[in-house]
């Protein structure tokens, strides 16, 4: 069992009955710190999609299916293509990639988790952190009294996200997948 | 299995965390459903004896009791009183609710029976992902439908918690003039017409002592009103420690008086919000009163992890602001922030921009309500819901 705050996009999780395929994950605060999780899901059986919330501590079975780990080759409209380490290929659908599909770059290195169902490739786990080039971000915005400045920047892959004044457009900086928070410049 | 349900009974369950905002929030709502709906409410509390201090009838002591049309029920662990499955099932503020209550509905949707519209009443937040979230399903390994339920202040939000009458008595209050009268009823003494009255509902904050140096030192006689509680804490420099702490108690300093104050019912709290010239509020409930009383105010928001308050405290003022005059909102957004951070140095300056504003910020406060509410409030909107689902 695995709460709500830490499933990730890529797991496949059991509710009413049915595998769910997480795609996409949104946690923000709630009062007192308790935090709400917002997922879109899609039915592995009945091929449909849906968005549901969740309390941050709820409890959900996170079903085992077979993994692999993969690095990405290249994009076939509309596939990513996958490779192990014996330069086997899968393809996963890009509507199964969710958000994580911003992070997928061109060359990029790092591991994921290829998990398949029923001997498909149904889904993407990207590392926890990654690094990425900061393509666009708006010079500091100094003087603002917040406590907490934070600003948009775009991304290498497409994601926009909110980063410290400081980060500079060209920057490489940490982020969590998890919960495509800016963590810190690389 | 029918039999053992009742229609047109909503119940809300409520887990007292910090002793007067989530009762607070959900015993007005109970009041105004079954006031202006007609609906059969249990509300059930697992800590009356908080409770108690906003509605001083209730005996902490008894396990079932009425109010306002209201039946109260202590939620005690296992429950000792039945739950009968009714229309409305809420689980106010993320809540657990009681496996017993659980177990029944289970065994309604087991059974292929109606069972309750089940609703996690959430949080009160300005922020922009509200509107994405409010009225989505929660799927349950059960197979049980639960649904979200935000409050906010857009259209697409679950609305905000105003009785049907509300801005209208406030409206002939002030326009009465009535203060004087009930600043006396009160036991309040010495506070002319032209005085500044402050009410004071916070946390701990060490920005009081910074705006209460700069009372004591000005020019206008100000009185600070608070309630014996938390505020106090940090009001140290100005309480005399050798006197009891009692409502009634006074203490002067230069030009600041500083009254105690008893706890009230909610009601109460409403008039003193609407009879001070500015407003010191904390968390949800006080929060979104001071608002209803169209009077410029301070929100001293409940600190969460990493400053995340501060976030909800941006994304409020930002609505608040939209049309309100650039050089106005932005003393009035300094001031917000520099009292949530405990800022000293700036406040004094602060606070008296605020005060030179106070004619513009009061025409504002007063023209908030309608924008704010749009087309329904919460209690409205949530019957709608329940119509819907």
């Amino acid at each position: 069992m695995k709460t709500a705050h830490e499933i990730r996009p890529g797991n496949v999780i059991m509710l009413d009955g049915s595998p769910w395929v997480v795609q996409k994950t949104e946690t923000t605060r709630s009062g007192r710190n308790a935090a709400i999780v917002k997922m879109k899901l899609k039915n592995l059986l009945q091929e449909s999609s849906t968005e549901t919330t969740f309390k941050g501590e709820d409890k959900m079975e996170d079903i085992i299916l077979d993994r692999l780990d993969c690095t990405y080759s290249y994009f076939a409209d509309p596939m990513y293509v996958f490779m192990d380490a014996e330069y086997n290929q899968y393809d996963v659908e890009a509507d199964n990639l969710g958000d994580a599909a911003a992070y997928i770059v061109d060359g990029m290195e790092e591991q994921c988790q290829v998990t398949f169902y029923e001997g498909k490739a149904i889904s993407v786990e990207l590392p926890t952190t990654v690094v990425r080039e900061v393509t666009y971000t708006e010079p500091s915005a100094r003087g603002d009294t917040s406590g907490k400045v934070m600003k948009p920047a775009t991304i290498a892959g497409g994601a926009t996200l909110s980063v410290a004044d400081f980060v500079k457009t060209g920057d490489l900086i940490e982020i969590d997948t998890r919960t495509h928070e800016f963590k810190k410049r690389a | 299995m029918q039999s053992q349900t009742h229609a047109n009974h909503w119940d809300i369950f409520c887990a007292v965390v910090d002793n007067y905002g989530d009762i607070g929030v959900t015993w007005r709502l109970a009041k105004q459903l079954a006031k202006e709906y007609g609906l059969a409410i249990t509300l059930w509390v697992d800590d009356l004896a908080s409770f108690a201090h906003i509605l001083p009838k209730l005996d902490p002591k008894c396990a079932s009791q009425n109010f306002e049309g209201v039946c109260i029920k202590r939620w005690d662990a296992p429950l000792s009183q039945e739950y009968l499955p009714g229309e409305v099932l809420i689980e106010a503020f993320a809540c657990e609710l009681p496996p017993e209550v659980l177990g029944k509905i289970a065994a309604l949707h087991q059974a292929g029976d109606k069972v309750p519209v089940w609703l996690n009443l959430e949080y009160l937040s300005a922020e922009d992902w509200v509107e994405g979230c409010h009225g989505l399903p929660s799927l349950q390994r059960s197979g049980l439908k639960k649904q979200f339920y935000f409050p906010g202040f857009t259209n697409k939000t679950g609305g905000l918690i105003c009785e049907a009458d509300l801005l209208e008595r406030r409206q002939m209050w002030q326009e009465n003039k009535e203060r004087q009268a009930y600043f006396e009823a009160l036991g309040l003494s010495g506070i002319d017409e032209h005085d500044t009255v402050i009410s004071l509902f916070s946390y701990e904050t060490e920005s009081l002592n910074a705006l209460c140096r700069h009372w004591h030192e000005g020019e206008r006689q100000v009185h600070l009103l608070v309630p014996i509680g938390r505020s106090l804490n940090s009001l140290g420099a100005f309480i005399d420690q050798q006197q009891a702490l009692t409502p009634g108690s006074r203490f002067h300093h230069g030009k600041l008086t500083i009254h105690l104050l008893p706890m009230t019912d909610q009601q109460g709290y409403d008039r003193l919000l609407w009879s001070c010239d500015f407003n010191i509020v904390r968390g949800e409930d006080s929060f979104l009163r001071a608002q209803w009383a169209a009077k410029p105010f301070i929100w001293h928001i409940y600190p969460q992890e990493e400053d995340y308050h501060l976030i909800k405290l941006e994304a409020f003022m930002a609505l608040y602001c939209h049309n309100l005059a650039p050089e106005i909102a932005d003393a009035w957004k300094k001031l917000n922030i520099g009292f949530n951070q405990g800022e000293q140095k700036t406040l004094f300056s602060l606070w008296q921009q605020v005060d030179n504003a106070h004619l513009a910020l009061t025409q504002h406060a007063q023209d908030w309500p309608n924008e704010a509410l749009n087309d329904a409030d919460l209690a409205t909107r949530l019957v709608q819901f329940v119509k819907n689902s």
